[in-house]
């Protein structure tokens, strides 16, 4: 063995100097610390409503920070009032289409729109973005007036049908992000000869998954926490109401039942935390690190 | 590019024949009275859970009065629900809202019914109302609504607080008013407020311009143009409320202000004896009752500016209307005559619901008046100079246009001399804003 | 071998083959297109064009949603540039959020997922602290933070009067208001800091790898190859913050009314409290055509805030050709 393969596997074997270790050691502390701080701050508000939906309706609107008694009684009586399992269904049914609606008209037209090249592409881009400028307040009478006309206010297809047929904001998102997906790949499964279709479903899906698990979430999550649409549609039939409605039932004519409505805010949290955590292992086991990449 | 012109072209002509169908068909005329068939009306009303609950009771009443009409109740209406249903052409037979606001657009509009017809045909005599329901159920002289019960403002005062502050009896005067609150105020250690006597701040549980204007006689209009520049009342209110103001200390109000209770719960500021004096409308009675029994407390007409005003208060209500749309507009007026003038009716809603009934010989009952703190709402109520807010086609915007300016005087953001000056701004602000409505022309 | 004009032929032939080819891929590629934008063209028109044309025709009446529309002409948008005394400031809050409150999520955003990426241990819990907040149905979360800030009773003033600090009004105040609305805007960062993290993630290590072989230290590796790589998602959220910041509404509405201390449902007599602070351009929008049955000026305050929201979002993606680096896109 030479002198100088020993000698340089001696300089990779020692170690780096002390003042650079402490110095690393210093910033993954401090890294840490902010996130632990940050975390603190962000639980903060989370342990003031988890405390409220624990207390009396009088200690929930009175000063006192501490419940005494707890009653974890709120939270059976979140079922005792509404009939919760129906509202979730409804919950589940409109956000669970409309997540899937968006999905399908979405990703083939961020495609359109960045990966192919046509003419009047920037232009349509634009008029795209038009779309998520223009107040909601500004399209609710005449949607509402068209559906009515059509005999659908009453149920949640008014709100799960428009997603059918694209979505600005999704739109949008997944066009940046095939934007950043080098060409290199499309062009080595051209080369084996697949069509655009084939390039867009077993390339791209496979490479943009974090971005499509986001947008994914994101129409799931609106959907779920959308209070003034099913409002708007579906108040006059209770059958229909989602989970958002229902928990604004949680009041009596004059007062909204801040205890009640804090513990049932954490109940219908619950499976959406879990939703959350399986989407999240989703699209960052889906990103390559390795490969063609770079 | 020819794609997007056939896509607009195409949605030109979608909204030409939208609005064009959707322009109300001809008005169902009103059934023959006396026809019996069966029939299932709707009614829409803003009441909810126990409230509902008494609702559906009286409309017991009514069906065993008219056995062949079936009323279906659904509950939580507002004003933006009842806009959307007429204009998507799926409006109730016959509706209730809360608040007037949307009387002046509604009715000048034809989307609430102008119910003279019924009313003459009926032979109704409209006096059994006092003139603020007269008022405020028409707009520009066309009855667009009946009442359904009414609420009246009027003085609560705590007794037990009096009592330590050597105060005997409730005030009756402005000024008196203002004594007795520095007398009643008790401070912390640390210069913070820990007993209001009386919370002059603007915009907290129910001060509002409307509610504390009646005080000085203070009048919105001078026929169709806003006028609260040229009513002195006005002016006299803001100069009284910033000196007491100015002796709580601004800031101080705030926050103890911040750390009143929910209005509507059993936390409420003057149920827990946080202010001693406070402004409040005569269902308080209910919920001290059952929140707080043990209250020692007492009910009075507001103070006035002038004697010969002492007695009298701010009266608005409930009102029920027959909507554009109505599928059965005789049968719903049937039910809203029944409401609004059955004396068992109103009783059993009066009772429950613990508001004022609506007409004068409901008044009488003894039951309804059995009540000492209750009764004292009823005499206001039927007191000739209580007044009642104007019904214009922009709603309330002109209470908050002024509640606005309220709002910064009483900051001190407004200085005194320019207070004429501000009021009058507000006034050009709001016949801006009723030109802008077409109201006047 | 081929004689001349043979061969001249052959080549015609070719170039003709070559021409037909040509424009049956670009049918193809234009029915392909086409095809992927079919259910989009639908959704625009539908959603988009016909309310937006509504909105545009309303603008030019004067609406009440009741009665027929009637014909004013321009005297809408007259009273708004003349005589409305609320058009003013309502701008000026709104010019506020774009100047104040999206650059603070942005960085905020951006720098919680930087943290992120660079911890080792419990990532996944972090993360899901982080992102909790913004699972938070809107109302409640805004309430919770009325609630949390209230100056006398609140826990953030009772801890600080612990410090010997006395605390603002927050949402009493009308200097603290907008403030107290960005905390609560930085608290629900869930959703923007998943789309960084999404980027820096993507971003590939050799690079990063190359760069610290070339001797950049951390801060020239953030400057020139973390942020050019994630610069089309920094557009992104700038765009899509600034459009939200266009439309803000619900927080505003709620956080007027509570601390007011009226019931959430109670009319819009005191939005924008205190004193005109949170009145919001959509807050005003929204009283003047749901409240004070207005829709035709309301329509033209729309038309207004969609110019502004055009010449906004065309600065900045005009603005973006000298800073957004996209990696793959065909320009």
């Amino acid at each position: 063995m030479s002198t100088a393969v020993v000698e340089a596997r001696r300089v990779a074997q020692r170690k780096p100097p002390a003042s650079a270790r402490r110095r690393r050691f210093l910033l993954v502390v401090a890294d840490h610390s902010l996130l632990i701080a940050a975390a603190i701050m962000f639980l903060a508000p989370f342990i003031f409503i988890a405390l409220t939906a624990v207390m009396t309706n009088e200690q929930a609107l009175s000063p006192k920070l501490w419940p005494e008694p707890f009653r974890w009684s709120n939270f059976v009586d979140v079922f005792r009032t509404a009939p919760v399992w129906r509202y979730a269904l409804n919950t589940m049914l409109y956000a669970g289409l409309a997540t899937i609606g968006v999905l399908v008209s979405s990703i083939p037209a961020a495609y359109a729109f960045s990966r192919l090249r046509w003419r009047g592409r920037d232009v349509a881009f634009v008029a795209t973005l038009l779309v998520l400028m223009l107040p909601v307040q500004v399209t609710i009478v005449p949607v509402y007036v068209l559906f009515a006309k059509l005999h659908l206010v009453g149920s949640l297809w008014p709100l799960i049908l428009p997603n059918f047929l694209g979505d600005a904001f999704s739109i949008f998102l997944l066009r940046q992000f095939f934007m950043t997906i080098p060409e290199e790949y499309a062009d080595a499964a051209r080369v084996d000869g697949c069509g655009e279709l084939r390039v867009l479903v077993s390339v791209f899906l496979r490479l943009a998954k974090p971005a499509i698990a986001a947008v994914a979430l994101f129409e799931f999550l609106y959907c779920f926490n959308d209070f003034f649409g099913p409002l708007l549609y579906t108040s006059e039939n209770s059958s229909h109401w989602t989970l958002s409605l229902g928990l604004a039932q949680f009041r009596t004519v004059y007062q909204v039942q801040w205890n009640l409505t804090m513990a049932a805010t954490l109940l219908f949290m619950a499976p959406v935390i879990i939703v959350f955590f399986l989407a999240q292992r989703a699209f960052v086991e889906g990103v390559t690190l390795t490969g063609v990449k770079g | 590019m020819r794609r997007m012109t056939l896509a607009f072209a195409s949605t030109i002509a979608l909204v030409l024949v939208v609005f064009g169908a959707s322009a109300q068909g001809a008005p169902r005329s009103a059934a023959t009275a006396g026809s019996h068939t069966p029939v299932t009306i709707s009614f829409w009303n803003g009441f909810t859970a126990r409230e509902l609950g008494l609702i559906n009771k009286a409309v017991a009443g009514f069906h065993k009065q008219y056995p062949w009409i079936t009323v279906k109740t659904t509950g939580a209406l507002t004003a933006d629900k009842l806009t959307a249903a007429i204009r998507g052409g799926n409006a109730p037979d016959a509706a209730s809202l809360f608040e007037t606001d949307t009387l002046g657009a509604f009715c000048s509009s034809g989307a609430f019914q102008d119910l003279t017809p019924y009313i003459k045909r009926d032979h109704l005599n409209m006096n059994l109302f006092p003139k603020t329901i007269r008022d405020y159920t028409a707009y520009q002289n066309k009855r667009c609504a009946m009442p359904l019960l009414a609420d009246t403002y009027g003085l609560y005062y705590n007794k037990a607080l009096f009592a330590k502050a050597g105060l005997k009896s409730p005030p009756r005067t402005v000024d008196q008013l203002a004594a007795y609150a520095k007398k009643l105020t008790q401070r912390n250690k640390d210069g913070s407020l820990k007993v209001v006597g009386f919370n002059p701040l603007d915009g907290w549980y129910e001060n509002a311009p409307a509610h504390t204007g009646p005080m000085w006689g203070g009048q919105w209009m001078k026929g169709n143009t806003s006028n609260i520049a040229g009513d002195p009342g006005w002016a006299a209110w803001l100069r009284w409320q910033k000196k007491l103001i100015d002796w709580y200390g601004y800031n101080n109000l705030v926050k103890w202000q911040a750390g009143t209770g929910d209005e509507f719960s059993a936390s409420n500021a003057f149920e827990v004896g946080k202010v001693a004096m406070n402004l409040d409308g005569e269902y308080r009675v209910a919920f001290v009752d059952a929140e707080h029994p043990d209250l020692k407390y007492g009910t009075a007409p507001l103070p006035t500016s002038r004697p010969s005003l002492y007695g009298s208060g701010f009266v608005i209500g409930t009102i029920m209307a027959i909507p554009k749309g109505s599928h059965h507009p005789n049968e719903a007026w049937l039910l809203e005559k029944y409401l609004a003038t059955n004396t068992k009716a109103l009783t059993g809603l009066s009772l429950g619901l613990k508001n004022v009934p609506s007409t004068l010989p409901s008044l009488k009952v003894p039951a309804v008046r059995k009540d000492p703190h209750f009764r004292v709402f009823l005499d206001i109520f039927a007191n000739p100079k209580s007044s009642t807010q104007p019904v214009l086609k922009i709603g309330s915007q002109n209470q908050t246009l002024f509640a606005t300016f309220v709002g910064k005087w009483q900051a001190g953001h407004v200085k005194p001399q320019d207070l004429h000056a501000g009021l009058a701004n507000v006034d050009k602000q709001i016949n801006d804003a009723l030109k802008q409505s077409g109201q006047v022309p | 071998m081929t004689s001349a004009p043979v061969a001249g032929a052959f080549a015609a032939t070719v170039a003709r083959d070559r021409r037909r080819a040509k424009r049956k891929a670009a049918w193809r590629r234009r029915g392909l297109v086409l095809g992927l934008l079919s259910p989009w063209i639908v959704g625009f028109s539908v959603f988009f064009v016909y309310p937006l044309v509504t909105s545009a025709y309303l603008s030019l009446t004067h609406y009440d949603l009741l009665s027929t529309p009637r014909w004013v002409g321009l005297a809408n948008y007259r009273f708004m540039f003349e005589d409305d005394q609320l058009v003013w400031p309502a701008i000026k809050n709104t010019l506020w959020l774009m100047v104040f409150y999206v650059p603070a999520q942005v960085l905020f955003a951006f720098g919680v997922a930087l943290m992120l990426t660079r911890a080792r241990r419990g990532v996944g819990v972090f993360r899901t602290i982080f992102y909790l907040p913004a699972l938070v149905p809107t109302v409640a979360g805004t309430l919770g933070f009325v609630y949390l800030l209230n100056p006398a009773t609140g826990p953030v003033n009772i801890a600080l009067s612990h410090l010997g600090i006395n605390g603002p009004l927050w949402f009493h105040s009308p200097q603290w208001s907008k403030p107290s609305l960005t905390l609560l805007g930085l608290w629900g960062i869930g959703n923007m800091m998943i789309i960084f993290l999404a980027a820096l993630v993507d971003v590939s290590r050799q690079l990063y790898e190359s760069a610290e072989l070339d001797g950049a230290g951390p801060l020239q590796r953030m400057r020139w190859v973390t942020l050019p790589s994630i610069s089309p998602v920094i557009l992104f959220t700038l765009v899509i913050g600034v459009i939200d910041s266009l439309q803000y509404f619900t927080q505003a509405y709620v956080a007027a009314s509570i601390a007011v201390g009226q019931s959430a449902s109670q009319s819009a007599e005191n939005l924008g409290y205190p004193e005109n602070s949170t009145l919001f351009y959509p807050v005003l929008l929204y009283q003047q055509g749901f409240r004070y049955f207005n829709m035709g000026y309301a329509s033209a305050m729309a038309m207004v805030l969609l110019a502004v929201a055009l010449g906004v979002t065309l600065v900045i993606l005009r603005s973006s050709r000298l800073w957004v680096f996209y990696q793959g896109a065909r320009r």
